[in-house]
């Protein structure tokens, strides 16, 4: 017993805000952005891009550019595409594109901004000159700029081998007995509910710098990427590379919310040219070219038509849905697989019946943003107050008699398929009236109508399979995460993620987990992230890491530490089950005079000659973990508004947020994450559209134009945490990444509506800037 | 004078002298990230409207994408790179990392540089003073809340408590 209190002791990290590993350089300005890399020779990139939705490409002259000084090359779609390998598929989201397509345009452009030619020049000044002085005659095809009209087959296929406008035909799957349900219904309510066009808009452009060295015939990027293993896929089958010359590399990146995620084009013709020139290329998209034609997200049409019961009972939902993917396959065509499995959310339904069809249009391609399925909550949130205001209910008591019960010994399942084990929406509910007088606001809003204000309330449920539960897509969504670590001569911990951060503070988190388990201090552990020589494949999306490589990180550590224990048993002559490592110390449990440092220990074992030759002193050690017992996320939101009818302008009094994740690795970090959601969400409804004419002419090409939330419109959020259902024995950490997103639209809207049902509203749309507002209530005459 | 005839500027960046020759039609910020090196200063929009470029020219924020370097000859320029003192982080840093005030860091740089500014003019500015003062930057990570707590911690004032009982 004696001398107890020498013994080093235990260092807790998860569930502290530890402080972030990456702010020391964020702060002083010494991060490594795509756009710093500054490499000797190296040239850089401009596009020509269409003025036109929909057209034929005449002509082209590139003789003035070419007579530009500093200008090394310009190729038009023809010549690009010569460099590219045949063999090669366009590149789809995941996989071979359902079409086929150029990487510049090479007879007909499909949306403003689209690809016409390209200029590689000594310095961007110089690249953008000669881009300008590039002659581009078109012949106008007609611009399909709607899903209605995608539909009409009388219309221009935008891509022949499609041989329409339709990428997803209609398809209808069915769950329960719906007829049955309608049978039995009092009443269906019906909304055509619509998301609207808006996109993510990082603060960092895309871009990226291609090296190709003639020499070795290596091909090195800098990217900024969620997925640097996927970039290299995509580059080696594009340019035709075995994938071992191929290097991608992505330092800091500067948001990304499921925009930089696989290759875009404009990528893989820098790559293209820079193997070309045998020299450096650059290309760094400026924030025109970004809100034009990087990517658009969320412009959907759900049709809805919802059984009842006279007392609220959601008995059905019948839906079709309509995504307009925009031109170039990105992920729309994807999406009705995850709305349908999610539809039912965490209500119990008797019947279910869903219709997805895909639309492709003269616009921006539909890419990932940010909880790209968030189509289902939004729908079936909003649904679920206009059945309330229908049946003249309470909205709240809508949600708690359609909830499904939870017992712990039998869990619910959603009418799709996936088990509700551990899901808490009936928990989070509770806990939102706890936390906010819904009463006394009732009384505070009375009053306030009285004297011609317009308050609101609103609340949202939902759920997210981050990663959802062990079983039918569950637990291991998307594949098992891979991670190595490995133990150095210092005693530094080094931890290979195949994450890969642009916000969400991984460094920090997965040093949090690494250092607790494997039992060093958190400044012992360094994350090495986004090269792919280094680190296993992988990607960050679909909030999947604090699960998926916060559990990798522990049970890589602990496999580590025994390795670590097993080595060390033979240096202090003990058994290893009584050895223990602890704030980077090694030593005999319960004789602190024992311990000895990390390095000291590695050095002994690896200078003894008393080790068997099978015992392994590499200390390193590569896993792969699947999931474990998943789990859900989700929460509920509410929020108060008030609406001023004269101006149109929302004010947003208070917002409110409920979630559960499980347990926290770092609460301030999560709470970064909801905050940024949440602020996201808000911009969505109150702000942000990425608007098109009836030609398909781009009409927010400036943050004068896309309206981004500022401080003036992003209230302090409270943020109440549910740490529920502990599944697995080690692993409860589940994602928060995109809830936010999800959730704050409908929370908003429904505040809304609720603030305007004295005009007899009734809101069946996300996107509600003043001027909507006002035609909403019939102040425009 | 035609614009890509160049120049000779000097300034003072960082509390160094500085002397280059320059296109006249090159701004200030691509001067300041690809001549001098110093790439802390970011380009989000290059029109003026996120703020990300700010620096701080002769005490006032300025959009250094929206200047011409040759506008800033004989000026004194502070960036991002200027505030730690000896490689230690300031007071300001300081808070914003105890305070986790970013994510990304793409748009630290521009509000950083408009605190700077701002506490200079104002050292005990009021939350809504602070908004107001900061609503000309974006950031597309936080929803803000945690940058304007870096900035009461900054100057001492008490930080609400995110999840009040």
């Amino acid at each position: 017993m004696q001398a107890s209190a020498a013994q080093p002791i235990a260092q807790r990290f998860i569930g502290e805000s530890v402080k972030r590993s990456e702010d020391p350089r964020i702060l002083t300005g010494t991060g490594n952005y795509v756009d710093d890399v500054q490499l000797p020779g190296m040239l850089h990139a401009c596009f020509t891009r269409s003025p036109m939705a929909h057209a034929r490409i005449t002509s082209i002259d590139i003789s003035a550019a070419l007579e530009q000084p500093g200008v090394v090359a310009v190729l038009t779609g023809p010549q690009l595409q010569e460099l590219v390998n045949p063999e090669a598929a366009s590149p789809g989201f995941f996989g071979p594109a359902p079409v086929n397509y150029t990487v510049l345009a090479t007879d007909k452009v499909r949306l403003v901004g689209d690809l016409v030619a390209v200029v590689v020049a000594d310095s961007r000044y110089r690249a953008e000159d000669a881009a300008a002085l590039i002659e581009v005659d078109y012949e106008d095809l007609g611009p399909i700029a709607t899903a209605e009209a995608a539909f009409d087959p009388a219309g221009t296929p935008i891509f022949e081998d499609l041989g329409s406008n339709v990428l997803t035909q209609p398809a209808l799957a069915s769950f329960g007995d719906v007829e049955a349900a309608f049978a039995a219904a009092d009443r269906v309510v019906t909304a055509r509910i619509r998301q609207h066009r808006h996109q993510n808009v990082p603060m960092e452009c895309r871009g990226v710098v291609a090296n190709f060295d003639p020499e070795t015939g290596r091909l090195m990027v800098h990217g900024s990427n969620q997925g640097p293993g996927l970039a290299k896929m995509v580059m080696s089958a594009q340019l035709g590379l075995e994938p071992d010359k191929v290097r991608v590399v992505c330092g800091d990146i500067g948001g990304s919310f499921g925009l930089k995620m696989g290759t875009s084009r404009e990528e893989i013709a820098t790559a293209l040219l820079s193997k070309h020139l045998g020299r450096p290329v650059k290309w760094i998209e400026d924030r025109n070219e970004h809100l034009m034609a990087s990517g658009h997200a969320r412009e959907e049409t759900l049709d809805v038509e919802a059984a009842v019961t006279n007392q609220g009972d959601i008995l059905g939902f019948k839906v079709k849905m309509v995504v307009d993917t925009g031109a170039y396959p990105g992920m729309g065509g994807m999406l009705g697989g995850i709305v349908q499995a999610m539809f039912p959310g965490p209500y119990s339904l008797k019947g279910f019946e869903f219709e997805f069809s895909a639309a492709v249009t003269n616009k921006a391609s539909y890419v990932a943003y940010r909880g790209p399925w968030a189509a289902e909550t939004f729908t079936r949130e909003v649904t679920v107050d206009l059945i309330a205001a229908e049946l003249g209910l309470d909205p709240l008591e809508v949600r708690r008699r359609n909830i499904a019960f939870q017992p712990a010994d039998n869990p619910a399942s959603m009418l799709t398929g996936r088990s509700l084990t551990s899901c808490t929406a009936r928990e989070s509910l509770e806990r939102m009236t706890e936390v906010v007088d819904i009463p006394a606001f009732r009384a505070r809003q009375a009053a306030a109508r009285a004297e011609g204000r317009y308050l609101g309330l609103g609340l949202a449920t939902y759920i997210e399979a981050a990663p959802g539960p062990r079983g039918a897509g569950g637990g291991g969504i998307m594949g098992k995460e891979q991670m190595r670590m490995r133990l150095d001569e210092d005693g530094t911990l080094l931890v290979f993620t195949g994450q890969m951060p642009h916000g969400q503070s991984h460094e920090t988190t997965l040093a949090q987990v690494a250092a607790e388990e494997f039992g060093v201090p958190f400044e012992s552990v360094r994350v090495v992230a986004g090269d792919t020589d280094q680190v296993p494949f992988g990607f960050t999306g679909g909030s999947r890491s604090a699960t998926m490589a916060g559990g990798a990180s522990l049970h890589t550590a602990r496999a580590l530490r025994q390795k670590v224990l097993e080595a060390s048993a033979h240096v202090f002559e003990a058994d290893p089950a009584d050895l223990e490592i602890v704030a980077g110390q090694v030593g005999v449990r319960g004789v602190p005079v024992s311990a000895r440092p990390l390095a000291q220990v590695v050095a002994e074992i690896r200078g003894t000659d008393r080790l068997s030759e099978d015992v392994d002193t590499s200390f390193e050690v590569t896993n792969a973990y699947d999931g474990g017992e998943g789990g859900w996320s989700g929460g509920t939101h509410l929020a108060i508004v008030e609406v001023d009818v004269e101006t149109g302008l929302v004010e947003i009094e208070r917002y409110v947020v409920v979630e559960d994740c499980g347990k926290l690795i770092n609460p301030a970090v999560v709470e970064g994450q909801v905050r940024g959601g949440v602020a996201q969400g808000i911009g969505a409804v109150l702000l942000e559209r990425s608007a098109y004419d009836e030609n398909a002419q781009f009409l927010a090409g400036t943050f004068m134009d896309y309206l981004l939330p500022t401080t003036m419109n992003v209230p302090r959020i409270e943020i109440h945490h549910l740490e529920t259902v502990p599944l697995d024995p080690d692993v409860n950490f589940r994602g928060v990444g995109e809830g936010g997103m999800i959730i704050a639209p409908p929370t908003l809207v429904n505040a809304i509506a609720d603030a305007l049902s004295p005009f007899g509203v009734r809101i069946e749309e996300q996107h509600l800037p003043p001027l909507r507002i006002l035609e909403l209530i019939g102040a425009l005459g | 004078m035609t614009l890509g005839e160049a120049v000779d500027v000097a300034l003072t960046v960082n509390g160094s002298r500085r002397e280059a020759q320059v296109e006249v039609r090159r701004t200030l910020a691509d001067f300041l990230r690809e001549d001098l090196g110093l790439t802390g200063t970011h380009l989000g929009c290059e029109h003026g409207v996120c703020g990300a470029c700010t620096v701080i020219l002769d005490g006032e924020p300025v959009r250094s994408c929206l200047m011409f370097a040759v506008q800033a000859r004989d000026a004194t320029v502070t960036t991002i790179e200027g505030l730690a003192v000896e490689g230690v982080m300031n007071d300001l840093q300081e808070a914003m990392r105890e305070s986790h005030g970013f994510q990304c860091g793409f748009c630290t740089p521009g509000f950083l540089m408009q605190i700077t500014a701002m506490l200079a003019e104002n050292p005990n500015p009021s939350e809504a003073e602070i908004r107001d003062a900061l609503s000309g930057n974006i950031c597309r990570c936080t929803g803000y809340e945690s940058i304007v707590n870096g900035v009461l911690r900054t100057i001492g004032a008490p930080v609400p408590e995110s999840h009040p009982s």
